[in-house]
């Protein structure tokens, strides 16, 4: 510690000490406020203050989240199980949708005449909210993995889908004008122009799609099956295991994390022109 | 003259996909293609719709199921619009804060439906929990996000012409992140939307989500399908009044 | 080899039936094969509109655009066009949006490669080659704009107020390279922009353009001497001439 009498180092050490500061990464801040949280959590539980069974402490948690790695919940279906088949219903149902769906607004959205026959369908198809159709899929298909995947990809596809249409009519006239000038052909101005024109905006519909595949793999992984991490979590609520649920919804957190960061860095790569990926998404 | 035949053929090329996908479907039922039972037809939804289900239940459940979103919405996007404004304008209270939220985000809403019942029961609170759940993460992010990337320039501007504290945060901050709390607000109403269905779905006495439970019971797909058009159209409904009406004239500036 | 355009009692009109709101009323302007024009006026008297008919983008209401004797139907790789805003693919590197013309002419890869280098050469851009547009400063990608417009060598170049984002320094470069580059690969030129001194630079006949409706005001032939003297006194002179022809 300095001392106050040595004027010239003390203002080194404050400064110092400001530039430190300056230097905190955000994340810090934001981990900093968790951890307290946590700790005043552990702390409420240990003093009774909230109940410890609907509000299983981070403690506990923690041996939750240990036991479920080690031996799985229900008994006998491992936590890789929940994950893989989350993650495969997940991707199965994205990317039929996305193969679908980006051929097929790009196409549209190319053909005005076209666009406007079908642009009623279009909207209404997309407010139509997809857990609705869940009883109806269950009627048509059963209750198996065909209706999973499909309403996955349903709720999906009308987001992608239009993305891609109005991504297609986004592109600047100018670009279209310049290409014409530079003596293309209808056919080149599609494939060099519209195409790579419209991917920044698809790329937002894809994310956009991408949380509503998280919303519906929950629903229907709530019904006739032990294996997902939606049914784990509703499968834990059928043996009052709170904890059981809470570690189940961090899993899925981490799955959301991860697939959401892995398309970031997929636009990242194929979009490096692409100066600032939020603005695209407005 | 001219401009009226145009507009007359406008309307009948945007109604021609609609017609075009009706008349396939009734075809394909009343030539046996489907099963009917199954796969009932337009004229067979109409037959329910009309005579199946007084107008009056139908509002009814309408109504709840209204109510029930508004009341969520209001809660969780409300809550969501006030963080994020504080979180924006206070920077280190943004910073703090934002730790959690960004741990919760990737959460779906339906996620939360287990805790949510032994928190608060079958009952209301859960499904309102649900649906604030549905606006709270978008409105918050999208309102943080608009209000950390106002122009300083702005600030700049105000500033010179004397405008300080919370006169600058209203009258300067905030209108210049409203185009990004509109997005948040119509992304957040789709989501509260969604997750009304899925609470109304898994437990409900009333509103629309309990018509479509109450069809499969009793195993008629036909009224399945009028339900699922009745919370389409609905969803469709309350989207363009939010969209068109309230935000296109507020923002005329920003969306032209 | 450059084309004569000629444009005959041209009228646009964008939709509105009040006749102060043609874009263009009644526009005839011959153009010689190789000659350079400049074209002057205030904003919205319809510079950007005559260059885009001509370019093929729009058809005029009524009148006609012929290029080399034949109406100037749809755009096409013989009417090289610089935009007033660069208009350059974002998603292309600079030597790509140069290249993108040659390569959809199918010129082979080698050949158009170093074609493409030639042009980065001549608007002095080497070592850019490899960044995107918006890794560009404005003159930057208005110079590669340039460049790509004439990477496809065309009889024609229609350049809208090319050099209006460009530092004082760089524009004298530029409009020495351009009169450099008119010289060696004769084409006809038509220039739009808002500088009467530039205008006077570098053409052999400077239009004057009036709006509200876009008229035709006047035309003043140049015939001084290249390199021209700035400070001469015929210079100047013809300065006022067109600067009372616009007011
Ligand atoms: N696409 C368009 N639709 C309607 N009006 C237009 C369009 N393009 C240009 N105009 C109008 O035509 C006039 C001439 O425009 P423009 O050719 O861009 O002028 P300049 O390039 O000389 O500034 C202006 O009044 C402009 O408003
Ligand atoms: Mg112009």
């Amino acid at each position: 510690m300095p001392s106050s009498s040595d004027a010239t180092p003390r203002r080194a050490w404050i400064r110092r000490l400001r530039r430190t500061r300056l230097t905190i990464p955000d994340w810090a801040y934001g981990l900093l406020t968790v951890l307290v949280l946590l700790w005043l959590w552990e702390y409420a539980v240990d003093h009774a203050w909230i109940n410890a069974y609907r509000f299983p402490p981070p403690s506990k948690l923690a041996r939750t989240f240990e036991a479920l790695l080690e031996r799985g919940f229900p008994r006998g279906v491992t936590t890789d199980t929940h994950f893989k088949a989350t993650l495969w219903r997940i991707l199965k149902g994205y990317s039929v949708a996305a193969v679908c769906a980006i051929p097929l607004g790009l196409f549209v959205g190319a053909t005005p005449l076209l666009e406007r026959a079908v642009a009623p369908i279009i909207t209404f198809a997309r407010s139509v909210a997809t857990l609705s159709l869940l009883p109806l899929a269950v009627a048509w298909f059963g209750v198996g993995e065909f209706t999973r995947v499909f309403l996955i990809a349903y709720g999906c596809f009308w987001i992608i889908l239009t993305s891609a249409i109005n991504a297609v009519q986004g592109v600047s006239k100018q670009y279209v004008f310049a290409a014409q000038s530079l003596g293309a052909s209808r056919r080149q101005i599609f494939m060099q122009v519209m195409l790579p024109g419209s991917l920044p905006r698809i790329f937002a519909g894809l994310r956009v799609a991408l949380g509503m595949a998280f919303l519906v793999i929950i629903a229907v992984e709530m019904i006739g099956t032990i294996e997902g991490l939606g049914a784990l979590i509703m499968e834990a609520r059928n043996f009052y295991r709170t904890d059981v649920t809470m570690v189940g919804m961090i899993f899925i957190a981490i799955i959301g994390f991860v697939l959401a960061r892995t398309l970031a860095w997929l636009e990242r790569i194929l979009l490096p022109w692409v100066t600032d990926l939020e603005e695209v998404q407005r | 003259m001219k401009q009226q035949r145009a507009f007359q053929r406008n309307l009948l090329v945007s109604w021609s996909g609609v017609i075009v996908v009706l008349v396939l479907w009734q075809l394909a039922n009343t030539l046996r293609l489907v099963n009917p039972s199954v796969f009932p037809g337009p004229l067979q939804i109409l037959d329910t719709a009309l005579n199946r289900f007084p107008a009056a239940d139908v509002l009814d459940h309408a109504r709840i199921s209204v109510q029930r979103v508004l009341f969520g919405f209001l809660i969780g996007g409300g809550l969501g619009m006030v963080t994020g404004i504080l979180a924006g304008w206070y920077r280190l209270f943004g910073k703090l804060i934002w730790g959690p939220i960004e741990i919760l985000r990737p959460v779906p809403p339906l996620a939360w439906i287990p805790i949510a019942l032994m928190w608060f029961g079958l009952g209301e609170q859960s499904k309102v929990f649900i649906i604030s759940l549905g606006a709270f993460f978008p409105v918050v992010t999208n309102t943080y996000k608009g209000m950390i990337s106002v122009d300083p320039m702005l600030f700049r501007a105000a500033q010179s012409i004397g405008l300080r504290g919370p006169r600058l945060l209203a009258k300067i901050a905030v209108p210049a992140a409203l185009p990004d709390i509109a997005v948040g607000i119509r992304v957040g109403w789709s989501l509260s939307f969604g997750s009304l269905v899925a609470a109304e779905v898994l437990a409900a006495n009333r509103g629309l989500g309990y018509m479509i439970m109450y069809g499969r019971e009793v195993g008629e797909v036909e009224v399945i399908v009028y339900g699922i058009l009745l919370i389409g159209l609905l969803n469709l409904i309350t989207d363009y009044l939010i969209f068109n009406l309230l935000f296109r004239r507020q923002l005329r500036w920003y969306f032209g | 080899m450059g084309k004569a355009i000629a444009i005959e009692h041209v009228t646009k009109r964008f939709n509105d039936e009040d006749e102060r709101a043609l874009a263009l009323k009644d526009v005839t302007l011959h153009i010689a094969a190789n000659e350079f024009v400049s074209i002057v006026g205030r904003s919205g008297c319809g510079k950007t509109t005559l260059l885009n008919m001509i370019a093929g983008f729009l058809q005029p209401s009524s009148g006609q655009v012929l290029i080399g004797g034949e109406p100037a139907g749809s755009p096409g790789p013989d009417r090289g066009m610089v935009f007033q805003h660069a208009a350059l693919f974002p998603w292309l590197t600079a030597i790509q949006n140069i290249e993108f013309g040659p390569r959809n002419q199918g010129v082979p890869r080698k050949q158009r490669r170093a074609q493409a280098q030639d042009l980065i050469e001549l608007v002095r851009l080497g070592g850019f080659e490899r960044k995107y547009p918006r890794e560009l400063s404005g003159g930057m990608q208005q110079r590669v704009a340039i460049a790509r417009a004439l990477a496809n060598d065309p009889d024609i170049l229609l350049m809208d107020e090319p050099f209006g984002a460009l530092d004082e320094l760089t524009r004298s470069e530029m409009q020495l390279e351009l009169l450099r580059i008119w010289e060696a690969r004769k084409k006809t030129v038509i220039f739009v922009t808002h500088s009467i001194m530039e205008a006077l630079y570098l053409s052999d006949r400077v239009v004057v353009f009036s709006p509200h409706p876009g008229r035709l005001r006047a035309e003043i032939t140049v015939t001084l001497p290249r390199p021209r003297q700035r400070s001469s006194h015929e210079f100047m002179a013809l300065y006022e001439e067109i600067h009372r022809a616009i007011f």
